[in-house]
């Protein structure tokens, strides 16, 4: 008998290896364990027996059905993979190209400018915004720009008609609207707002009734820097900016503040660099950005006592900077959107 | 402005290598545009020679043959076609070997058999200047044999740069000025010797009868005479000196003027007194319908706020701008009358500025001439025209107003300095730094600063802590360590989003673009006919393809697809985000747009293919871009947009409206026909923002916690037969209503979700089949069949008694 029982369980071996699907699998186990199966049957043997040859028998089949099914949970397993990785199709060739294959970046002013603004970020700078249509109070008056300044000509700005009416834009007076020449006006908009201490950064789109060439653009972006505390100097001023120069050209670049003239800071400054990995622009005097401390007219135009009061502003050309660390030559490519140029900044600021 | 450094070495020593002012100027804020080299190209081998002998040229009568010590043994055998020159001048002669500028080489020859060792030069001839009349013949006797370039290269012209506040730097005098603090050398201001009484009334010394000041814009105005002036060229040195800074000398007056208003800064206007008729001077505002015909041979006609310079007939001078050909001298001039005066800058500029015209002389009353030099200049140009034209000063000039301002006096103190500054500041260094300047100064800290008049913009204190810094400069301020409180403010939110938005975008495949705000009217008005686009328009355009601010970003990625695709280039997705502008009920509004457009497939063909993009990816990326972002959408129903020139009816959609709601959403392919004029080929599927700022000013509040069950829900699915028109989006809501309503206060309902939809063969023409879930959870426990059945018969009880839908079986 248990020799019967040893057939049935090299039956099951001899089987295993022509089972290749699930039905192969399901007519094989149904020969030995299914209702007629031969073990099925073999195993309804032991009331025939001998009280005294049961528990052998039983022991001995019990062991020929763990090995049986033992056999068929493999072989189901082995079936299953096989079927899982018919599923999966062929094997990959990695070496064609990724479906779709579309790369996506930012626009390397937008680069330029997170960077910028990360920078002023460590030292405790926070991003305020305004709206790009201004008016002249809000873009010149306030800033101290007298009425007859020639930058206020319609040669240079760009007007709304006088009849225009904005409803987000909001005036001082009766003044004209206009698209704003400076991201200066936003350093307004933010101190009648914003009680002092104040450290804000405004990166935005300016405009200026320029013909579009290499070097010119109808509309650009800068990044106007204001601090406003008690006791500001000019010792401040200089520290932040070789800070943000250095962290954004190198340590190796120097700095010379350059006297100028806004009509907003007093005194004032262009400020120059020099590095050594410019490429055509290297160890040269570059002009970069204009600065100076706020002008006592502005704060009292603000309704801060310049007394009390103290602080800087900067503005940097956003253009500018990337032109120079890319050595991009015309500014036209910033606004062609050709993917040739996008493409080729992502990741290098 | 241009600047000679021969012209300026006449008021102020220069540096030893005048070269570094190059270097120098900018540090005073006096920035330098270009160096004009005198000698732009190589004058290898020309050098100085003397004339030793000069014969005739046996064999031809224009030529000469001269003897000439170059500096060799031997002198140099050389033929000569020019006359001007004596035995004994010092000329520039070129060697053979030289080339001259224009690619002329000198070599040894034979002139009519008269062998030539080289060639004696014309001024013109070695681009030193523009006569070309005979040999250039060297003053002050250079070293004969030195190369030429040594000896008449020391003139260097500088073009200046100066800005809005220094008018005072527009002359030879106030550059020299500058040099003179920054090097502590002495000012040479040139002395006067004639003079004059000034007369309130014109007496009979006086050309005119009569001056009147009829206007405000001229507080000031002095008028000279001077009699019996000979009209001629100007001697060479002011002639030089003009040419080097680019003027074409004229006569010797006028040339006398521009002298003098390049070396003080004051505008002078010489009259020929015969051409003034009636003999009176009125400074007034012109008349209506008045025109001049300035210098320039251009008539101008003139608006009745220009302040013109007249006689009793006619306007003869657009006030400190420029004169008419009326009152020119000329060659037959005798009698001269000279005005020196003050101008209001913004008159002045105003009037230049519409007329188109910006003079020498407008440029520099435009920036506030200096009062007190009106006076100076005069008489300065007075000593020249007598030296050079001749004639006799009257004794008695008109001089009608006063001065509109004068020096002035600032209080400063010393710590007031050092807390600009933020470093420590010796009193003496201050005094120093403010007498170098030319101010004067008394007590020792608190100070008082005289400053004078010629520096209209130093009133403040603050005004003087910049001029101690110009003159003291800043390089060694390096490396000052920050040290700044913690503020709380954060990033304005509307900043925060759209960088957030951006790389949402980016992370769809989407490439950021950047594209111009103006637009052109063309554009603007095919694109945006529903809205009233006059609104947009900007006053003043320069050009015409930026006359409009853009109302959406689409067109301008629309643009970048169809440059992209026209250029083979693989780029079929591209987003923007920036500010747009809408007419409004209440007037325009600039919003915050967000906007992402693309072709269905790659312009590239690929080896696998890939889904097309279509409406319902798009409306996955913009729900997930305003989940990513933060954003709520819009309450309301997504609807069909029609009536809307930018969208495709019935391809595109809106939800909101940001007038209303502060957030619309717009979804779809644009009108095929826009994009097809831009030369896109394919439809373009696009979507954009819009969003009021208000709508990001806040931060929102933390979400708070909602507790959900851990036990499996319970699936019910049904179908609904309903009108093809009816949006699903409805039916979804109004079943979901229904289901929560019998859930109440038992069990919660998961949204309801459509998962099938069906029309045509088998049902009624008119009508479509939607499936929906529904899944029930209880807090407490799994649901027990009975209690689902319960509940779904309950649904369904509501669909047939609220609804006209009906439940397909």
């Amino acid at each position: 008998m248990e020799n019967d029982l040893q057939a049935i369980v090299s039956q099951a071996e001899a089987s295993q290896a022509n089972i290749s699907n699930r039905s192969d699998w399901d007519q094989a186990k149904a020969l030995i364990l299914g209702p007629k199966g031969s073990l099925t049957q073999a195993s309804k043997l032991i009331g025939k027996l001998p009280r005294e040859e049961k528990p052998a028998f039983g022991q001995a089949l019990n062991q020929a059905k763990k090995q049986v099914e033992a056999l068929f949970a493999t072989s189901l397993s082995r079936i299953e993979e096989q079927a899982d990785l018919i599923a999966l199709g062929n094997p990959y060739d990695p070496t064609l190209p990724a479906v779709p294959n579309r790369s996506a970046s930012l626009h390397p002013l937008s680069a330029t400018r997170r960077k910028v603004v990360a920078i002023f970020r460590k030292l405790g700078f926070t991003v305020t915004e305004a709206t790009e249509a201004e008016t002249e109070w809000f873009c010149f008056d306030a800033l101290n720009t007298p009425e007859d300044h020639p930058a206020r000509d319609e040669q240079d700005t760009l007007f709304f008609s006088p009849e225009s009416k904005w409803a987000n834009v909001s005036k001082k007076a009766k003044e004209a609207h206009l698209l704003r020449t400076h991201t200066s006006s936003v350093q307004i908009r933010t101190m009648l707002r914003e009680k002092p201490p104040l450290r804000v950064i405004a990166p935005g789109r300016c405009f200026r009734r320029d013909t579009v060439d290499a070097t010119h653009s109808a509309n650009f972006h800068q990044l106007e820097g204001l601090c406003v505390d008690r006791g500001v100097t000019l010792l401040d001023l200089k520290g932040v900016l070789d800070h943000f120069l250095k962290e954004m050209f190198g340590t190796k670049v120097q700095t010379r503040l350059r006297p100028s003239f806004f009509p907003f800071t007093e005194p004032s400054f262009e400020v120059d660099l020099k590095a050594p990995n410019l490429g055509k622009l290297s160890d040269k005097w570059i002009e970069i950005m204009g600065c100076g401390l706020v002008d006592p007219e502005v704060l009292k135009l603000v309704n801060l006592d310049p007394e009390e009061w103290s602080g800087f502003a900067f503005g940097v050309g956003i253009e500018r900077i990337t032109m120079i660390l890319h050595g991009i030559d015309d500014i036209r490519h910033f606004y062609q959107n050709d993917q040739r140029f996008l493409s080729q900044f992502s990741g290098s600021v | 402005m241009k600047i000679s450094l021969e012209w300026l070495k006449e008021y102020v020593e220069l540096p030893t290598d005048a070269g570094e002012l190059v270097d120098v100027l900018p540090m005073l804020g006096l920035e330098v545009e270009e160096s004009e080299g005198e000698t732009p190209e190589s004058l290898d081998k020309v050098v100085v020679g003397e004339v030793l002998n000069k014969e005739p040229h046996p064999e031809a009568d224009r030529l000469s043959v001269c003897q000439v010590n170059v500096g060799t043994d031997e002198p140099a055998n050389i033929v000569c076609g020019a006359t001007n020159f004596q035995v004994g001048d010092r000329v520039p002669v070129a060697l053979p070997g030289a080339k001259l500028p224009g690619g002329f080489k000198i070599k040894k020859s034979k002139l009519r058999g008269v062998p030539s060792e080289g060639m004696m030069c014309s001024a013109k001839e070695l681009k030193l200047g523009d006569d070309d009349a005979g040999l250039m013949i060297l003053s002050d006797s250079p070293v004969i044999g030195t190369p030429i370039e040594d000896t008449i290269s020391a003139d260097q012209v500088l073009e200046l740069e100066i800005t809005a506040n220094r008018g005072d730097c527009l002359s030879h005098l106030g550059v020299a000025r500058e040099i003179s603090a920054r090097y502590q050398k002495e000012l040479k201001v040139p002395s006067l010797e004639a003079a004059a009484d000034a007369v309130e009334q014109a007496d009979e010394n006086c050309l005119v009868n009569d001056i009147q000041l009829e206007d405000e814009a001229c507080p000031y105005y002095t008028l000279w005479t001077i009699r019996g002036v000979k009209i001629g060229p100007s001697p060479d040195w002011i002639q030089k000196r003009l040419l080097a800074v680019g003027l074409r000398p004229i006569n010797n007056v006028v040339d006398v003027t521009n002298y003098v208003l390049l070396e003080t800064g004051q505008p002078l206007h010489a009259f020929d007194a015969k051409k003034i008729k009636g003999s009176s001077i009125i400074v007034r505002r012109a008349r209506e319908n008045e025109s001049i015909t300035t210098l320039d041979e251009v008539e101008r006609k003139l608006q009745n706020d220009m302040l013109v310079i007249a006689d009793a007939e006619r306007p003869l001078v657009v006030a400190g701008v420029m004169g008419s050909i009326d009152a020119e001298v000329d060659d037959s001039t005798t009698e001269l009358v000279l005005e020196s005066a003050w101008f209001r800058p913004g008159s002045v500029r105003s009037t230049a500025r519409r007329l188109g015209l910006h003079s020498d002389s407008s440029q520099r009353f435009s920036r506030d001439v200096d009062p007190a030099g009106v006076i100076y200049a005069a008489r300065r140009a007075i000593d020249l025209i007598l030296n050079t034209a001749g004639g006799e000063l009257a004794p008695s000039y008109v001089s009608s107003g006063s001065p509109p301002r004068g020096e002035r006096t600032i209080s400063i103190e010393h710590t007031f300095v050092e807390k600009t500054c933020g470093f420590s500041v010796s009193g003496e260094d201050l005094s120093d730094a403010w007498k170098r300047l030319g101010f004067s100064v008394s007590g020792n800290g608190p100070w008082d600063v005289t400053v004078p008049s010629f520096r209209s913009e130093v009133e403040r204190p603050i005004d003087l802590v910049e001029e101690y810094l110009r003159l003291r400069g800043t390089d060694d301020l390096t490396d000052s360590r920050i040290v700044f409180p913690a503020l709380e403010r954060e990033n304005d939110l509307s900043y925060d989003f759209s960088q957030d938005a951006v790389d949402h975008l980016l992370g769809q495949g989407y490439q950021e673009c950047c594209h111009y705000s103006l637009r052109s009217a063309g554009e603007v008005e095919s694109w945006f006919t529903h809205l009233s686009t006059d609104e947009l328009a900007l006053a003043n355009p320069l050009t015409a393809d930026h006359t409009h601010v853009r109302p959406s970003l689409l067109p301008g990625l629309v643009d970048a697809l169809a440059h992209n695709q026209k250029n083979l280039n693989d780029l079929t997705r591209v987003c923007e985000t920036g500010r747009v502008f809408r007419p409004g009920p209440r007037g325009n509004v600039e919003w915050i747009s967000v906007a992402f457009a693309a072709f269905a497939r790659s312009n590239e063909r690929g080896w696998k293919e890939e889904p097309a993009l279509d409406f319902f990816a798009l409306k996955n990326q913009v729900n997930s871009l305003l989940r990513s972002t933060g954003l709520s959408l819009p309450k309301g129903l997504w609807a069909t947009i029609s009536e809307d020139a930018s969208w495709q009816d019935g391809y595109s959609a809106r939800l909101g409206d940001a007038h209303k709601n502060k957030l619309e959403i717009n979804l779809g392919i644009i009108r095929l026909s826009l994009s097809k004029a831009k030369e896109a080929k394919g439809p373009v599927f696009a979507a954009e923002l819009l969003i009021d700022p208000v709508l990001l000013s806040k931060r929102k509040k933390p979400a708070g916690f909602v507790p959900f069950s851990t036990f499996p829900p319970a699936i019910k699915d049904l179908a609904l037969v309903v009108d093809s028109k009816e949006p699903a989006e409805t039916v979804r809501i109004r079943v979901e209503e229904i289901a929560q309503g019998v859930g109440k206060e038992k069990f919660a309902v998961d949204p309801v979700a459509i998962f099938d939809l069906f029309e045509g063969k088998g049902l009624p023409e008119g009508k479509k089949s939607l499936a929906l879930t529904l899944r029930f959870r209880a807090p407490d426990r799994t649901l027990g069949e009975k209690e689902l059945n319960q509940a779904f018969e309950e649904v369904i009880a509501g669909i047939r008694s609220e609804t006209s839908y009906e439940l397909r079986s």
